[in-house]
């Protein structure tokens, strides 16, 4: 794996983001205005089924609302993710942080699959009564809030850190 | 590069100013020394800047992507407004406080830095914008889906907002690559 990592950085991809002076920075912006974007349409996806906002507005609106949002900016987030890290591959493997952040993201990622296919089967019951927003659906959001939070987190402690672990 | 130039040439002035003596006197201050003497303290603070105008931009896109007509179009706008309006003062406030908190951080790397004060800038006009912006969607959110005039300027302030804060938060990113 490690000669996986070390040739994405050799690569002229990975090369070319980490030898310039404004290619790395300039991605990183990116990166940082779709993250906010997916975490801002989440957020608010999130407190609809905590019960504690747009309670006069169905679920199923708001997810019309916040959905298309959340899969574009989520897209972009990985593009640009994934450009950060070839230009650093190994630095990245290394740093505990980044793998907390890769594993949090796939708890957040496994915990909206588990919703949609589970939870959401029985919205219409509901979709516009928030005293009947059943208990999966509020630790759905609440597991949501708190995974984004530390995913942003360790995304900043990254930039502190890279670098500092072989 | 032209603009590295620029910014080193605005570097240069900042170093005559009394910005040198204030930050590093701030970098004295019990609050700057308990920041940098605590290694998680900066990034969690950084991390609720981050969640803050997360909150900001979100509720002013969403708003913003209705204004345009290309989402929530069978909510009522007067229903819209009222929804995001509190979020996206809420998420200035916060963003405001933690930036605060991060400007006495790192007292000298911010204040005697050129993309710093050019942030401040943009984040002024952004803030003078939304004010200007929500006032116009307030002004005319009960007529709004009933007769269309007068909302070509509400659009292009939608438009202009959006590209506004992502011009604050590409600031936010390169203040740490500014070439001091």
């Amino acid at each position: 794996m490690n000669s996986l990592w070390t040739s994405l950085e050799g690569s002229a991809l990975g090369s070319t983001i980490a030898s310039s002076e404004w290619l790395f920075p300039t991605i990183e912006t990116l990166h940082v205005i779709a993250i906010v974007s997916v975490v801002g349409a989440i957020a608010i996806m999130d407190l609809r089924l905590l019960g504690l906002t747009s309670r006069n507005r169905l679920v199923t609106a708001i997810s019309r609302d916040t959905l298309p949002l959340t899969w574009i900016a989520f897209a972009c987030a990985v593009v640009t993710g994934l450009l950060l890290f070839v230009s650093k591959a190994t630095s990245y493997m290394v740093n505990p942080y980044f793998l907390a952040k890769m594993g949090l993201l796939l708890l957040a990622g496994l915990n909206m699959a588990a919703f949609h296919m589970v939870t959401w089967k029985g919205v219409a019951r509901w979709d516009g009564t928030v005293a009947a927003i059943p208990p999966a659906a509020k630790m759905a959001g609440l597991a949501s809030l708190i995974f984004w939070t530390l995913i942003v987190l360790c995304g900043r402690i990254i930039g502190f850190t890279l670098g500092i672990y072989h | 590069m032209a603009i590295g130039e620029l910014l080193f040439e605005m570097t240069e002035w900042l170093r005559t100013t009394p910005l040198v003596e204030f930050s590093l006197w701030v970098s004295e201050q019990p609050l700057c020394i308990w920041l940098q003497s605590h290694f998680f303290a900066i990034p969690v603070f950084q991390a609720i800047h981050i969640l803050s105008i997360a909150i900001l931009f979100g509720s002013t896109l969403l708003l913003g992507l209705r204004v345009l007509g290309l989402n929530a179009t069978d909510q009522s706008m007067s229903d819209n407004y009222r929804r995001y309006q509190p979020w996206i003062w809420g998420g200035v406030l916060a963003l405001l406080a933690s930036g605060v908190i991060l400007l006495i951080s790192e007292p000298v790397r911010n204040m005697v830095n050129p993309i710093f004060w050019i942030k401040m800038a943009a984040l002024i006009v952004a803030i003078t914008v939304s004010l200007r912006f929500l006032g116009a969607v307030r002004a005319r959110a009960e007529r709004w889906d009933v007769s269309p005039d007068g909302q070509a300027s509400v659009r292009t302030g939608a438009v202009a907002l959006i590209i506004l804060w992502c011009v604050v938060m590409a600031g936010g990113r390169w203040i740490a690559y500014a070439p001091v």
